[in-house]
């Protein structure tokens, strides 16, 4: 028995001698000396991925060196998120962040692993993406006036689906609901595809959504447009009054996206990252492709987008804090 | 008719191109490969090859993706007769018989089978998607959570059927898998539950690391217990080709799986997964002698490949004619199709009426192509069979160990899979049958979510269950199949009694 | 030595899963029927599990159930333990080395070891995922530990 063990016995140690040795990793020469790994803490094919595919195809060819898009999922982005925040600050590894994981997060989970502010150094501003409401085309309510009158009527009774509990379609509802003075009931869904099911199929009356996957519907005159999220007009849907300017002013509540890299980032390597990325960002091709997605480029320096992340946090905390929309 | 005809063949002109043909053959070819490899099911594997896409014309990008879907799905089925190892969830149940077949000495027949089961079902289901996709996409939309919940409890007690052994801990098991299934974030409340304070876990455990652990790693060990190296799967292959006696045993079981899973494909709040469930149990129920399954019996292949097959090819309903991706293939295939610029919804169809048809006569050839492309494929595989043990299990092990890590980039899963390997080797020895649990494992996380929708909807009504009509007809059709399920185990428990 | 009912192992085990259940939900709201909180349905599934474990447990007191399960350790420990070292390693190690070192060690599951066979088995596999998943299929897996890094 003794002796039966033996190898396995030494496969072991012996990997654990490899282990302790190798802890130490070598980067030095001119940035970018190696690809350069760009994080994506969701899914591929959503959202987010696809924005961070578009920006990296065309970082590649600025930069010399392969944008490699990973999708790292898990827990709303905060598995891929905390491990960017704890990755070397080597310009090496890049995240591709939304108001998700660096603006709702950290007022809804109390042990978020990471400070969305502090772990980070805040690279460009990519894009914003308003959100548009929507109801049934068989509802009775045209417009946010009518919609706030008849949940006044029927209080608790109206219903709005989200593509989950804290997310931003969640969350532009409840700033709707407290900044419009109405009950109206939440429905969260896993995602919003079946949310958008249920709306199509009338289980819900409306529901905050991107402005991508409801476009299609309200062309096909299955959908109404009420208001976009935004504070101006979006060039999608030029007809459709802001939420703000159609009965809640001053309302907005809008998704982006953004790159930042883990903190400390060197002063070189963050310049010349943030000035490629905004030359990306005003080509046409990809200027054209993130407006088909439903969102607006943004670009401009770090500290920009370093202001607009403290100033969301701040924000969405207020709004979680009202809400009551807890995480554990 | 003749509208889908000349519909069909407008398709046809622009899927038959040289280049598309390429593209779906490719697309086929690649998907089977990696279908085959353990843990890399077609949601990986559409979302490495989503970049090579990129290049493409929209419609021979979609082509190429879908060819992948197809091939994947087909492989997944492969590696689970061949190896026990389900790569996603419609291939459990092709585990239970074909493995079983496989290790008779039969898996080429076991392969065959399901190959031309799922071009049959393939095709069938594709016209269905050509005549009445609109149609039915509207349809689907009546279903509401309170339907979709009685469709998961008429699910559930389908799920106890695909035990042979004791129905008692059959049900125990998938309560358990149900219970399995809640860990993670509550989609209601945004409460993470059972997790430890381990995120790694607030999404759930994915249902390839179960399915590892308790089939493959369970399988791998309890081999390596026999002392000789001879008993462990050396079967006498008989025949690389199913035998006309195969036929004329599975056509009945192809046609009603085919029926099943173009239905359930069409529901898009995941019908589809359970198409092949369903499937096995309607085979087990209809069969005159339900003792041969999970003993090789080729209808327990046939059927829920067929109904598998179906339920894929239908599952496009939604997205193409809403644009509604309902699982996370078609979310894949719907960025795919957003990365092309084309807004997937109502209008595509008529806008894009090439690409719409085009994308449709190429699921006949993909179907076709993918058997063409796995038949001659069988011989490879069960040629694999007579490698000695003691070589291929190294490899599968190494194999489920990247593949399951690849899931997410992540260890973690990893060492949960080897946790579920422990578990699965324990019921093992206590003549406990996981397939029940993985199926409880998939329901438990729907089932909460659509009962407590329906209740927040209905404003804490639980009549809406009774009064809305497909609603009551699910659960009606549950509480049948529940009396024929317990009915004879009874009686069979009495007599044992009595004998005993 | 008197037979142990795997039965009865089997309800033990579905009493204690259950009841766990039970009791983490005790952590979470429980709402009512009518708004379910998070613990409701998990606690109903937990009670349910414990009857069921506690109806098969007793059932294997009077009812023959199979063989009294004989647990094989060797193998049990040598493949799970090489999973979980192909966990570890991973990621640490890269690729190939991980490849050896979990091969050899669930390699020694089986009875017939032979050095060269071993080896040959060794270096086919790593050929094979380096080939495949690395430059076939470009996964972000890395080959080599960093200090193999040029």
């Amino acid at each position: 028995m003794k002796r039966a063990f033996r190898i396995p016995v030494a496969v072991v140690v012996l990997a654990v001698v490899v282990l302790s040795v190798t802890g130490v990793g070598l980067a030095k020469d001119d940035y970018p000396a190696k690809p350069v790994r760009m994080i994506v803490a969701f899914s591929p094919g959503g959202a987010t991925d696809i924005i961070a595919r578009i920006v990296s195809q065309k970082l590649s060819e600025r930069l010399g060196q392969p944008v490699v898009v990973e999708n790292k999922p898990g827990a709303t982005g905060i598995i891929g998120t905390e491990m960017v925040a704890k990755s070397p600050a080597d310009g090496y590894t890049l995240l591709m962040v939304t108001a998700g994981t660096h603006a709702i997060n950290a007022s809804l989970y109390s042990k978020l692993p990471y400070d969305p502010v502090k772990d980070f150094t805040h690279v460009v501003w990519v894009a914003n993406a308003p959100n548009v409401l929507v109801v049934n085309a068989s509802n009775p309510i045209n417009s946010v006036k009518e919609l706030i009158e008849a949940a006044k009527k029927k209080p608790g009774q109206l219903t709005f689906g989200s593509a989950g509990s804290g997310s931003t379609l969640h969350l532009a509802g409840e700033l709707f609901k407290s900044m419009a003075g109405v009950d109206i009931v939440h429905v969260p869904y896993k995602g919003g595809a079946p949310a958008m099911t249920d709306l199509l199929g009338g289980q819900i009356a409306m529901m905050f959504d991107s402005i991508s996957q409801a476009v299609p519907h309200i062309n096909a005159g299955k959908l109404k447009a009420l208001g976009v999220t935004s504070a101006t007009r979006s060039l999608a849907l030029p007809n459709i009054p802001t939420i703000a300017e159609a009965g809640v002013p001053g309302y907005e509540a809008m998704a982006w996206f953004g790159v930042v890299a883990p903190a400390k980032l060197p002063k070189p390597i963050l310049d010349k990252l943030n000035k490629e990325i905004n030359v990306v960002l005003q080509l046409p091709e990809v200027v054209d492709r993130l407006r088909e997605l439903g969102t607006e480029p943004v670009g401009g320096s770090p500290a920009k987008f370093t202001a607009h992340v403290e100033a969301e946090v701040a924000k969405w905390a207020k709004v979680v804090k009202e809400s009551g929309a807890q995480v554990n | 008719m003749s509208g889908m005809l000349g519909n069909l063949a407008l398709g046809f002109g622009a899927a038959l191109s040289p280049l598309n043909l390429l593209y779906a053959f490719f697309g086929a070819l690649v998907g089977t490969l990696i279908g085959v490899l353990p843990g890399l099911g077609p949601i990986a594997t559409i979302a490495m090859l989503l970049p090579v896409s990129y290049g493409l014309e929209p419609l021979t990008a979609l082509i190429m993706l879908a060819g992948i879907f197809y091939g994947a799905q087909y492989g997944g089925s492969t590696t689970a007769i061949l190896v026990n190892i389900p790569g996603e969830s419609s291939s459990v149940v092709t585990c239970l018989d074909g493995y079983a077949l496989a290790r008779k000495g039969r898996a080429g027949p076991a392969l065959g089978i399901a190959a031309l089961s799922s071009l049959f079902a393939g095709f069938v289901a594709t016209f269905i998607i050509a005549l009445f996709g609109p149609v039915l996409a509207e349809w689907a939309l009546k279903f509401g959570p309170a339907e979709y919940f009685s469709l998961m409890v008429l699910g559930l007690v389908a799920a106890v059927v695909l035990a042979h052994g004791s129905l008692l801990k059959a049900v125990a098991m998938v309560v358990l898998g149900l219970l399995l299934g809640l860990i993670g974030t509550d989609v209601n409340s945004g409460t993470m539950r059972f997790t430890f304070d381990l995120y790694a876990l607030s999404d759930g455990i994915d249902f390839v690391v179960v399915a590892m652990g308790l089939f493959g790693f369970a399988e791998i060990i309890s081999n390596l217990e026999q002392t000789s190296e001879r008993q462990i799967l050396a079967p006498k292959i008989q025949g690389v080709l199913p035998t006309w006696d195969d036929f004329r045993q599975c056509w009945k079981a192809v046609l009603r799986g085919t029926a099943l899973g173009s239905f359930l494909g069409i529901l898009p709040g995941g019908g589809a997964t359970l198409s092949s469930f369903a499937a096995y149990t309607l085979e087990k129920k209809v069969a005159r002698d339900p003792s041969r399954f999970g003993e090789g019996a080729i209808e327990g292949v046939a059927g829920p490949e067929a109904a598998n097959n179906a339920g894929a090819q239908t599952s496009f309903i939604p997205l193409l004619t809403l644009g509604i991706p309902s699982n996370a293939v078609m979310a894949l295939m719907l960025g795919a199709m957003t990365i092309h610029g084309i807004t997937p919804g109502p209008q595509v169809m008529s806008e894009q009426p090439v690409l719409f048809w085009g994308m449709i006569a190429s699921m006949l050839i993909g179907n076709l192509m993918l058997v063409l492309l796995n038949l001659p494929l069988i011989s490879i595989w069960v040629r694999l069979l007579s490698v000695p043990y003691r070589l291929l299990y190294p490899a599968i092990l190494l194999l489920c160990g990247i593949g399951i890590y690849s899931i997410k980039g992540n260890s973690f899963d990893v060492f949960l899979a080897a946790g579920f390997g422990l578990l699965g080797y324990v019921f093992r020895k206590l003549d406990c049958e996981p397939a029940p649990l993985l199926l409880g494992l998939i329901l438990g996380p729907m089932m909460e979510e659509y009962l407590r929708r329906a209740m927040l909807l209905s404003q804490g009504n639980a009549a809406v269950f009774f009064t809305r009509p497909i609603s009551l007809a699910m659960l009606l059709a549950a509480a049948v199949l529940l009396l024929l399920i317990v009915v004879p185990a009874v009686r069979t428990n009495r007599e044992k009694a009595f004998q005993g | 030595m008197k037979r142990v009912n795997p039965d009865l192992w089997a309800g033990l085990i579905f009493i204690v899963t259950g009841g766990a259940a039970v009791v983490l939900s005790r952590s979470y709201e429980m709402g009512t029927a009518a708004r379910m909180g998070p613990a409701y349905f998990p606690t109903v599934l937990g009670l349910l599990l414990v009857l069921l474990g506690l109806m098969v447990a007793v059932r294997s007191f009077w009812q023959a159930g199979g063989e009294a399960p004989r647990f094989h350790f060797r193998p049990l420990l040598l493949i799970l333990g090489s999973v979980v070292l192909f966990g570890v390693l991973l990621e640490r190690l890269g690729l190939i080395p991980t490849t050896i070192l979990t091969v050899v060690l669930s390699r020694w599951a089986s009875r017939e070891f032979k050095g060269k066979e071993v080896a040959i088995l060794v270096a086919v596999l790593s050929l094979l995922a380096a080939g495949l998943f690395v430059y076939g299929l470009s996964l972000p897996l890395r080959l080599w530990p960093e200090l193999w890094r040029y």
